[in-house]
């Protein structure tokens, strides 16, 4: 079967195989941005929430709404003796550490 | 010497050079004239200084102002809160200097006087006036290459720290928060890919535009700034240098600015200070540069931060850029950004609502924070409302 009897028969498929191709080159072009895009929600929540707490010394409930997002996330651990702040969220984990008091909250590593 | 001793030391000596001079000058013999003249002009000199406020440990606070100017701006920052749906303006601190004396200061929210609030992009002009020290040092030319400080550069070789400070480095950065979280540079700099080490994460990028010509706000070239004062203080200088050069002289005692992984201060977004100690950088900044007899940044260096950049089009942001600093300027036929306030109001804004507004020609320093999550809050309504209240001259 040539390539234009295939268009001729089938012009939804190929229209989809088409925007398949399209999505899957825009996503090797942004793989870098769609890779790291899942540890938004986690790094970002874990960060703001540290420095609302701990530099901010903002009480727990008044932080845990300055991070909320549209965005849910799953796992959320304030150890508050060692002031470190873990969440997790879209499969990702990450961590910030309350470092000091110039220093303030650091995302880990 | 620590600030407050200065300070006080200051004061102590001016008190007892003018009345000796005084008693010296009427009841003793007859001077030379050209010695009598210069005791004179020096005695005027001293007058004058003293006649300023400056904070010693504290604000000292002038006269309070009520009536309904002041219930006008009230109503405008201080509106009902909603911590749980955010919406609409959510002022945590507004705080007013007159004349270097505390005349307005209320809180809300969980925010009080001795919070070290998060300012966000106040930072980038709070580590403007950090390199303004260094440059009165005379570590490093506004024309001088920032690779020579910052060798990881050197695929832009060309750009000079002007061009940083005018955020006109042609870095094709993205700076959009919160709407395009995956092509936005900034989220993915304190974030994901860059928060390791921001700087080097920035000079990454590829160039759209020479160096110098174009304005594109970019949370990466103040990161720039801070990763180059790293050599142009020197390492050993580097971790303390925000607070030596800058917090400690002006009596500033508990700031915080947090940095990368690397050890660069995130200075796009980072540092946190309490209300009343962000109005001593205002007061620094309206007086030009001087801190009481001392002149901290050269006057030349504000005069940089309060020039607008030439390469900026009118209306490509809220207000126009300086180095690093917000101005207030009718431009290329457009109006002031803040048609209400005088044309010399210069700012420091940050996310979410965040500001420190200079008025030199009012005697004003207004600082605002607060925690803005739509565009209800607007600089030009409070401005006005606070002029009402405070300015002591009528306004046209």
């Amino acid at each position: 079967m040539s390539a234009r009897r295939f268009v001729r028969r089938r012009p939804f498929a190929t229209l989809l195989l088409l925007l398949l191709v399209v999505l899957l080159g825009w996503g090797w072009q942004e793989r870098a941005a769609l890779w790291a895009f899942p540890d938004i929600i986690s790094a970002y929540t874990a960060k703001e929430y540290c420095s609302c707490r701990y530099v901010m010394n903002n009480d727990v409930g008044y932080c845990h709404r300055y991070v909320k997002q549209w965005l849910p996330f799953s796992g959320f651990v304030d150890d508050s003796a060692g002031k470190r702040v873990t969440v997790s969220g879209m499969g990702r984990t990450n961590t910030a550490q309350w470092l000091g008091e110039r220093q303030g909250c650091r995302l880990q590593p | 010497m620590p600030a407050k001793a200065a300070s006080k030391a200051l004061k102590t000596s001016k008190l007892s050079s003018t009345s000796t001079r005084l008693s010296r000058f009427f009841f003793t013999e007859p001077l030379p004239m050209s010695k009598g003249l210069s005791l004179i002009f020096m005695l005027l000199l001293s007058l004058s200084a003293h006649a300023e406020n400056w904070p010693a440990e504290q604000w000292s606070t002038g006269p309070k102002v009520t009536g309904p100017a002041l219930e006008a701006l009230e109503s405008y920052a201080f509106p009902t809160r909603d911590d749980d749906t955010r919406q609409g303006v959510r002022t945590d601190a507004l705080l007013v200097i007159r004349d270097g004396q505390l005349i307005y200061e209320r809180y809300a929210g969980p925010t009080t006087a001795d919070t070290p609030h998060l300012t966000w992009s106040i930072s980038k002009s709070l580590m403007a006036t950090v390199l303004g020290v260094a440059y009165g040092e005379g570590l490093f030319k506004l024309q001088d290459p920032v690779v020579k400080f910052y060798p990881a550069l050197e695929n832009h070789p060309a750009i000079t720290f002007a061009d940083l400070l005018h955020w006109a480095s042609g870095l094709d950065w993205q700076e959009d928060y919160e709407y395009a979280p995956l092509k936005s540079s900034v989220v993915a700099m304190l974030y994901t890919r860059g928060h390791r080490d921001m700087a080097a994460y920035t000079a990454g990028f590829e160039a759209y535009a020479e160096p110098g010509q174009a304005f594109r706000y970019s949370s990466g070239d103040s990161n720039l700034l801070a990763a180059a004062l790293r050599a142009i203080v020197g390492p050993d200088r580097y971790a303390d240098y925000p607070w030596r050069a800058l917090f400690e002289p002006l009596g500033i005692h508990h700031a915080v600015w947090e940095a990368d992984a690397s050890g660069t201060f995130v200075a796009s977004s980072y540092a946190y200070l309490t209300a009343r100690d962000l109005a001593r950088i205002g007061l620094l900044m309206a007086r030009d540069g001087r801190w009481g007899g001392r002149q901290l940044l050269p006057r030349d260096w504000i005069a940089f931060n309060r020039e607008p950049f030439a390469g900026y089009k009118a209306h490509q942001d809220a207000a126009v850029p300086g180095g690093q600093w917000w101005l207030n300027r009718a431009l290329d036929g457009a109006t002031q950004p803040w048609p209400d306030a005088p044309a010399d109001t210069f700012a420091a804004l940050g996310h979410w609502g965040q500001a420190l507004y200079v008025i030199p020609g009012e005697k004003l320093v207004i600082v605002r924070y607060g925690d803005d999550r739509d565009g209800s809050y607007q600089h030009n309504e409070l401005l006005k409302r606070v002029l009402k209240a405070f300015a002591e001259k009528v306004q046209p």
